[in-house]
């Protein structure tokens, strides 16, 4: 079977551990328990017919405290960007770390997850935002880990990216 | 290097300490130096009876740490390598937190392996601590630039308004026929409608702070020093109070070191508020009156002045929690609305009385945290 390693990268409090948790063992708490180190998830997936493994690393945010060690990306194949729909300065973030990450490792195929998708009047980011990022050639998912929304997609979007791009 | 022996001290000390230790055989095979700690089986139980560590197929983070580590032994010298913390699932499905040291010693390549305990557990709880304020910090700061954009916009349309309001009145004065008056009249009435329109939103931008002051039941408990707040509640309203060459006296005793379940600047803001008010109606060159008297488990605060007593419609409505269309006596209301929210917060009571001899007292009751050493 093809082994994918995927990397979880953004601000903290975005999402990352969530939408790992919901997406491998279908679970989602509401209360906060930030990362601190690395976790690895495993889950197989289904990519237009085969059968993929994603080793997914799930990364301490990026902040003040905890710069992006960027050692952990090595033999990624691709990565979730994910930024907080409801804080738009994790966007701006999101942006600054992926310079970092193509700095560090090169271009590599990526998605952004613009996360938190079901407390939609709270919602920050506006279209004109994302429109520009897709004419950068960026492609975005809104996702809820707390209702599902757009997860599976997304990971299962980032498998085929990876899969094609060999 | 010789086997490190659990029995002996070395191994001992190593063991309590949480770390299993490895060295670097000549097939490059990493083997595990004396006995292997409880945890690290329950991690990889194959590792006593292979003696090495079978990195390559059990965790992918070491696999990927051991090319930083290869850097570094063959730099060899004082050069270590770290690998930062990261979680290993255990049998029985503990998770346990760990970090890797890649090292030389005696000529050998070493990874020590180290149980992360109480210090990384009270990193973490700092670091989560540091990530909530921060998330708190920017969500509130969001919150104020969305008002302050908000606000801006209404005062823009107001100025508009009031300009129409302005031409329209002008006009009217110069105009003789009643046709172009009464067109004139309406459009001016309209304006002043959309005035108090948009002043109905400004209310409602506070109103909906209110309500958030009121959902924080429940959430940890706040906590202020009465003494505190009464000194700060002073020095807001001192140049107030000289200006209208009021004075403030304060009567009561046992203050010191009474604590309340509030928030210590929304008590303020309540003690303020009362002063204020106090300071309004009271005539120039008078006095207010701030009296506490400590009674079982609570404490009662009173402000009194010597101004001329609210009016019987006002005095109702003071504490209300309607809130009405008609802008005039909401915005009256509001800083009390707040008092009472607050004050109801912490399950106090808030009252007003006009004195018979005239004037007005407010009162508040809330209930006092015991003492703690
Ligand atoms: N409403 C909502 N909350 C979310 C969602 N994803 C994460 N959260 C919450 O956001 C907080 C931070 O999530 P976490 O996964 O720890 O973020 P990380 O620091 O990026 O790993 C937690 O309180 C989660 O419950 C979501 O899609 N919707
Ligand atoms: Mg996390």
């Amino acid at each position: 079977m093809i082994q994918k390693k995927i990397c979880m990268i953004g601000a903290s409090g975005v999402g990352k551990t969530s939408l790992i948790a919901k997406f491998v063992h279908s679970m989602f708490s509401d209360k906060y328990l930030t990362t601190v180190g690395v976790k690895i998830d495993k889950k197989t997936v289904s990519v237009d017919g085969s059968e993929v493994m994603l080793m997914i690393w799930d990364l301490e945010g990026d902040d003040d405290y905890q710069r992006l060690q960027t050692s952990y990306l090595r033999g990624t194949s691709g990565y979730l960007l994910v930024a907080d729909g409801t804080r738009q300065i994790t966007l701006d973030q999101a942006i600054e770390i992926q310079g970092r990450v193509v700095a560090a490792i090169g271009p590599l195929p990526f998605l952004l997850a613009l996360n938190k998708a079901d407390l939609a009047p709270q919602w920050e980011i506006d279209e004109a935002r994302t429109d520009s990022l897709s004419a950068r050639g960026w492609r975005s998912f809104k996702t809820s880990a707390k209702e599902g929304a757009g997860v599976e997609e997304a990971f299962i979007e980032l498998g085929r990216m990876m899969t094609q791009s060999k | 290097m010789p086997d490190l022996d659990r029995d002996s001290p070395a191994g001992a000390v190593l063991e309590a300490l949480g770390f299993a230790v490895f060295v670097r055989d000549k097939s490059g095979a990493l083997r595990l130096s004396g006995t292997p700690p409880d945890w690290l089986r329950s991690i990889w139980p194959d590792v006593a009876s292979a003696a090495s560590l079978p990195i390559d197929h059990a965790s992918p983070f070491l696999e990927n740490f051991l090319v930083d580590a290869g850097g570094c032994w063959s730099a060899g010298g004082e050069k270590r390598a770290r690998s930062g913390p990261w979680v290993e699932q255990a049998a029985d499905g503990i998770e346990l937190s760990l970090e890797a040291t890649a090292l030389t010693a005696g000529g050998q390549a070493i990874l020590l392996l180290e149980r992360l305990g109480e210090i990384f557990e009270a990193k973490k709880s700092m670091l989560q601590k540091a990530r909530e304020t921060v998330i708190a910090y920017q969500r509130l700061n969001s919150e104020m630039q969305k008002k302050e954009i908000l606000l801006n916009c209404i005062s823009e349309e107001m100025n508009a308004a009031l300009a129409n309001v302005i031409t329209s009145l002008r006009l009217i004065e110069m105009e003789k026929n009643p046709a172009q008056i009464a067109q004139l009249l309406s459009l001016a009435s309209r304006a002043t409608e959309e005035q108090q329109t948009l002043i109905n939103k400004v209310l409602n931008v506070f109103a909906a702070e209110l309500e958030g002051l009121r959902g924080r039941n429940g959430m940890a408990i706040a906590e202020a020093k009465l003494g505190d707040a009464l000194l700060a509640a002073e020095e807001n309203v001192a140049s107030q109070f000289a200006d209208k060459g009021v004075r403030l006296s304060i009567t009561g005793n046992g203050l010191a070191g009474i604590r309340v379940a509030m928030d210590s600047t929304h008590l303020t803001r309540v003690l303020s508020t009362l002063l204020e008010n106090g300071l309004q109606s009271a005539p120039a060159g008078d006095e207010v009156r701030l009296n506490f008297a400590e009674e079982s488990g609570s404490i009662l605060i009173r402000v009194t002045d010597n101004g001329p007593s609210f009016p019987k419609d006002i005095c109702a409505n003071l504490f209300s929690r309607a809130t009405t269309a008609t802008p005039g006596p909401q915005a009256l209301q509001l800083p009390f609305q707040f008092c009472r929210i607050a004050v109801e917060n912490c399950e106090g009571e808030i009252g007003y009385e006009s004195r018979k001899d005239g004037g007005n007292s407010f009162w508040i009751m809330l209930p006092t945290l015991a003492a703690t050493k």
